[in-house]
């Protein structure tokens, strides 16, 4: 064992750094990028207002109604039972509140809109910290409080956390592996010589960069069959929507990982340096695209940043069709592949640009 | 293969005027000037970073010129590439090693449009001797072998220039004769020829040759007659002595230096 040998080493591996300041500059930043994502995540204690619907059949008792809007987070509205429920059902609102005449006495049914179980959870919390402080008043005097039941439009109290995130754990895994692939495989087109053989054909940038789209899309359709069939017959994921509307958000979101790993490819000189752009383009998408916090109850700062995320359009689209059983031509499915396909013909153009003739 | 029509004089194969491209602060081309005729082998001769291989990758058109003009086979670079005309071997066998010998090959007559691909592939394969190979995966062939294939990639549609730069770079001496042996049955058949090299044996196989230092022709022959025009008893003194104007005589032996046989 010699000192001086290990000693060489160590400062090669130095010198290699000071050679390749993009290394030592991700090995910096992505830190502090993620560590101030969580930090705005999580740090800070966000006073989140959950929309409540509170139906006008006049059988939900006044006080009931006053003591909600006493809630701070909770931001009531009226309207006719049939108007609250489409509210629902658009997603304007996270959940109903109406009074239906049971045998005994009036029971207080919250209809949650149920979609995404983290967020069932605050709304429902929120709301029957109302309904108990309206007990503790005038309500019933002695903490009668009136009985809850708890409906849900989508999903239900059967729906597992793995039901809910299913829909997200798909596109991530498909966003993340067609992305790294391609931003590897085409960097090794770039440094082996064999991208400047091919613009030295009749081969155009389009055409090459559809070519690979198409490629990839092939195989990262085969993963999504296995990923879908996997959570479905095997982990018993439930899931209500048709299997085809998933697969063309699929195709969308492989479209725009694909070219942007080419583009991204345009940036490394090497395997490494591809290889720690994950964090930059991935974690983001971790961290606001709804996996681990509702969008709309991201932090206000934070959520312009979720809006520019492929994979946000990507999660709501496939919660609306696994989880809402929402048609393809819902407007709310047709926004999302809306909004992907620009992400795609962006990525597209980009990747495109990034494939300059003149590499030298 | 490789059947082409005899060549009919006058128009020029390539035919580079005043050439310039800068890449930030570094001039690689000042204004290089040259004509390649039909039916020759070119050699560009100079030391490593002279501007051979920015050139070379100029009329494949893979760089544009800053200024100056450049017609090849008549037309613009890009113009020729897209029908065909052209076959461009990079420096390095720029193919993909995890596909066959074989895929190799149909991947890129695909890519030139190439008809009848069963039979120009197998008569490729003779030519270059790898027809026992063709399903071998590239990844596994020697260094030898992969240039030899890389030749066959660029020859395939039948081009009626081939750029070559440095096309035998770590390849053996025995290979290196076959290679040239090929160049000039090439040429036979009506093929032009501009190759890049800094190897002199190389250099004299050559029908005429540009003598290139910091991105201009500096003179221009066949062997014979640029060693006749320097007084030189060889082609490498010649290249010295062509090159390294008086005042300049450390540059000459710099140039030496980077100069091998």
């Amino acid at each position: 064992m010699s000192p001086r040998r290990v000693r060489a080493v160590a400062q090669r591996i130095a010198q290699q750094f000071r050679h390749d300041r993009r290394s030592l500059g991700l090995l910096i930043v992505a830190p502090i990028l993620v560590l101030s994502l969580v930090g705005a995540l999580w740090g800070s204690n966000t006073s989140q207002r959950t929309k409540v619907i509170v139906a006008t059949d006049g059988r939900l008792p006044a006080q009931v109604i006053d003591a909600l809007r006493r809630v701070d987070t909770l931001d009531i509205t009226t309207d006719t039972p049939e108007g609250a429920m489409r509210q629902l059902r658009d997603a304007k609102a996270d959940a109903v509140v109406s009074g239906r005449v049971g045998v005994v006495r009036t029971e207080i049914v919250i209809t949650l809109e149920g979609s995404d179980a983290l967020r069932s959870g605050s709304v429902l919390g929120a709301i029957q910290k109302g309904i108990i402080s309206a007990a503790g008043g005038a309500l019933g005097g002695a903490g009668a409080a009136p009985p809850l039941q708890i409906e849900y439009l989508h999903g239900g109290p059967d729906y597992t956390l793995l039901d809910h995130l299913a829909p997200l754990l798909v596109s991530l895994f498909a966003f993340f592996f067609t992305f790294l692939l391609s931003a590897v495989s085409f960097l090794r087109e770039r440094t082996s010589g064999t991208l400047e053989r091919l613009m030295a054909t009749p081969l155009l940038r389009g055409e090459l960069v559809l070519g690979y789209l198409a490629g990839f899309s092939f195989f990262a359709l085969i993963q999504a069959v296995v990923i879908i069939g996997f959570t479905v017959l095997v982990l018993r994921v439930k899931y209500t929507g048709n299997i085809g509307t998933i697969f063309l958000i699929e195709a969308l979101l492989v479209i725009v990982s694909v070219s942007l790993g080419l583009f991204i490819s345009a940036f490394a000189r090497n395997e490494l340096q591809a290889v720690q752009f994950i964090p930059i383009v991935l974690l983001p998408q971790v961290f606001l695209s709804g996996l681990l916090v509702p969008v709309d109850q991201l932090p206000e700062v934070l959520r312009p940043f979720s809006a520019v995320l492929p994979l946000t359009y990507a999660n709501e689209a496939l919660r609306s069709v696994m989880i809402r059983g929402f048609p393809l031509d819902d407007p709310l499915i047709v926004r999302d592949l809306l909004v992907l396909a620009v992400f795609g013909v962006l990525t597209v153009a980009g990747a495109i640009a990034s494939i300059r003739r003149e590499v030298a | 293969m490789w059947e082409h029509p005899p060549v009919t004089g006058g128009t020029p194969a390539l035919d580079a005027r005043d050439v310039a491209k800068r890449f930030g602060r570094v001039e690689a081309l000042r204004g290089l000037t040259l004509t390649v005729r039909s039916g020759e082998i070119y050699g560009l001769l100079g030391p490593n970073g002279s501007g051979k291989t920015t050139f070379i990758r100029c009329v494949a058109g893979l760089v544009r010129p800053d200024a100056g003009t450049l017609s090849v086979l008549g037309e613009a670079p890009r113009a020729a590439i897209s029908r065909g005309r052209i076959g461009y071997m990079t420096q390095t066998a720029a193919l993909y090693p995890e596909l066959s010998v074989d895929e190799n090959l149909r991947f890129f007559g695909a890519l030139v449009g190439l008809r009848d691909a069963d039979r120009h592939i197998e008569e490729a394969l003779r030519t270059i001797d790898l027809l026992d190979r063709r399903r071998s995966i590239v990844g596994t062939l020697s260094g030898g072998m992969r240039q030899r294939l890389s030749l066959a990639a660029a020859l395939l549609h039948d081009p009626r220039l081939l750029l070559l730069d440095e096309p035998t770079v770590g390849v053996d001496p025995a290979l290196r004769r076959e290679f040239w042996q090929h160049f000039r049955s090439l040429t036979e058949r009506g093929v032009t020829i501009l190759v890049s090299s800094h190897v002199m044996d190389e250099a004299a196989r050559c029908d005429r040759l540009g003598l290139i230092r910091e991105g201009r022709v500096l003179a221009e022959g066949s062997a014979t007659e640029l060693v006749a025009r320097a007084g030189t008893p060889d082609l490498e003194s010649a290249f010295l002595a062509l090159s390294a104007p008086a005042a300049q005589g450390g540059g000459a032996a710099a140039a030496s230096e980077r100069l091998r046989t």
